[in-house]
């Protein structure tokens, strides 16, 4: 058995939905697909233990190039990022909807002419 | 050191360097600079790593007066490492193919193992430099990181849906690629 509850099985994990559950269960491709994901996922968790060694010298170049506090938010770039994103998407969808309003109306106009 | 004390003493240092004390600053640095460089090192590649740890230890130091201690210091500092490297991303995604991790060294491991197990994570490494950056990032946070799908997806500025198809995509690739070379 495969397909897109195959797919759905994999990308939404857990018991719910009940019926996804229960495919896991008995599908023997999503069976060997998550003995497979576990092996590989146990993996990379044990490549968490492992550390770098930070350039010589990164210390004192972080000292050195201290400023200020003043309590900016790290994520501020992120956010603005997202809004920036967001707003973009928003336009679009309103040039969209303005642009099949228009369409619509004049249709309508010249069905009535 | 007992491990309270230990506590207690990053507790002070984290006290006195919200006050902008620059020598406390420079004991939590000197402790966690590893730990942020290896990040770092994970998500964009050597050529950018320590730029991003840099940046990511500035805005820690800028952003200190607002940790509350909330979440564990080291959990905050590793959310400004992964939105520094995140915002820089476009510099990363140009070093995309390049080997990530070429001097990582595993702390902790019987020397009877430690043959075996450097392979696998040699193997491993090379397959996490071929996926792509938004793979990466994700693969990385969840499943060496251990980040829910919701703490990576509000991290990353994707959506929880988007993070789980990368996901997905990204163990399947890893998969692949890993299967390959044996």
């Amino acid at each position: 058995m495969s397909g897109p509850l195959c797919l759905l099985a994999r990308l939404i994990p857990g018991s719910r939905p009940a019926v996804l559950a229960a495919h896991r269960g008995k599908c023997l491709r999503c069976r060997g697909e998550a003995a497979r994901d576990a092996g590989l996922r146990a993996d990379l968790a044990a490549l968490a233990g492992d550390l770098a060694a930070a350039p010589a010298g990164l210390r004192q170049q972080v000292l050195a190039s201290l400023g200020e506090q003043d309590a900016a938010d790290p994520r501020r770039h992120l956010v603005a990022a997202m809004t920036a994103r967001y707003a973009a998407v928003a336009g679009v969808a309103v040039a969209a909807l303005l642009a099949l309003a228009a369409g619509l109306a004049r249709r309508h106009s010249r069905a009535l002419g | 050191m007992t491990r309270g004390e230990v506590q207690r003493s990053e507790e002070e240092l984290l006290a006195r360097a919200r006050n902008g004390d620059r020598e406390a600053f420079g004991d939590l640095v000197g402790r966690y600079q590893d730990t942020v460089y290896t990040l770092a090192l994970r998500l964009v590649g050597p050529d950018l790593a320590a730029d991003v740890a840099q940046e990511a230890l500035l805005r820690a130091w800028r952003a200190l007066p607002r940790f509350r201690g909330e979440a564990a210091f080291a959990t905050w500092l590793h959310r400004i490492t992964v939105n520094t490297a995140w915002t820089l991303r476009k510099r990363a995604l140009r070093h995309a193919a390049e080997p990530l991790e070429g001097d990582i060294e595993d702390r902790g491991v019987l020397p009877e193992r430690a043959g075996e197990l450097a392979e696998v994570r040699a193997g491993l490494r090379r397959a996490l430099a071929a996926l792509t950056p938004g793979q990466r990032a994700v693969v990385v946070l969840r499943d060496v990181y251990g980040w829910s799908n919701a703490e990576t997806a509000r991290e990353l500025g994707i959506t929880e849906i988007t993070a789980k198809v990368r996901l997905h995509r990204a163990r399947l690739r890893l998969r692949v690629l890993l299967e390959g070379a044996r």
